[in-house]
């Protein structure tokens, strides 16, 4: 069964994992350009986003970002 | 009760913006006794921005750093502030900031913020980062929360309050988002960076 645990919630992917960051994105209609990804920890800057492939069992934090400050 | 200002007259914190957010956690944190301030922000002042700024009439057309700094020195002359009016970029973030042990993410646009929030955790070592993503609007309090990310990231705010949805920018609103960063700021100053 392939798991991610995202923003604390684990998702079960049926079909399989999303090949990587950005396809998970993707997936969950996330903005890339207003996003900040961690992945089990560790910082994952845009430019990474298309390489970094994922695995099951993986925590991933989304930090989503809207304007006003 | 000593420990904790003597631990803060050894913080420096960098404030990204000064605007709703950033001006205000900079009154907050002056009137806390924090030793030292980095402050950056490349705009002026606008009559629009009276809404919800740490600025006054008389200010108007002034550089934000350059009126923060008056202000700040009219609050507590004790407090030492370094001010930049340079566009913060992923290129000099780490320079500009290179003193300081948490960084507020002071930023208006989500593009900005995130850019920020990604220098930061990629491009250096040391400090902490608080942000603010969902602080628009009026009325619901209790929705703007603290959360822990992760050991140098913090995120306050709703998480969908922004102002593409078009709502207003209100001070009572901003400010509870601004104290959020603040008190995150000098409880992490205080019980995890300063030894």
């Amino acid at each position: 069964m392939s798991v991610l645990k995202i923003n604390g919630t684990e998702k079960v992917f049926d079909s399989g994992l999303p090949a990587t960051l950005a396809a998970l994105l993707e997936q969950l209609d996330v903005n890339a350009e207003t996003v900040v990804a961690e992945v089990d920890g560790r910082i994952v800057e845009r430019s990474e986003f298309e390489k970094t492939e994922l695995h099951s069992g993986q925590a991933i934090e989304l930090v989503r970002f809207v304007p006003g400050g | 009760m000593n420990e904790f200002y003597e631990k803060l007259k050894k913080a420096t914190v960098g404030i990204a913006g000064l605007g709703g957010l950033g001006s205000t956690v900079a009154v907050a944190l002056a009137r806390t006794n924090i030793s030292s301030l980095v402050i950056a922000d490349f705009d002026t002042i606008e009559k629009s921005n009276l809404n919800r700024q740490q600025y006054f009439i008389n200010q108007l057309g002034e550089y934000k750093t350059d009126a923060m700094i008056k202000n700040l020195k009219q609050i507590n002359p004790q407090v030492k502030v370094e001010g930049y009016k340079q566009k913060l970029t992923a290129g000099n973030i780490p320079e500009i900031f290179a003193d300081a042990d948490i960084i507020a993410e002071c930023f208006d646009r989500a593009e900005q913020k995130k850019m920020l929030v990604e220098t930061v955790l990629a491009k250096m070592e040391r400090p902490v980062v608080v942000t603010v993503s969902g602080l628009a609007g009026y009325g619901r309090s209790n929705e703007i929360v603290t959360r822990r990310i992760s050991n140098r990231l913090i995120v306050i705010g709703d998480g969908e309050s922004g102002t593409d949805l078009d709502m207003p920018l209100t001070a009572g609103r901003v400010w509870l988002a601004a104290s959020h960063q603040a008190n995150a700021i000098v409880e992490i100053l205080v019980d995890e960076i300063i030894k």
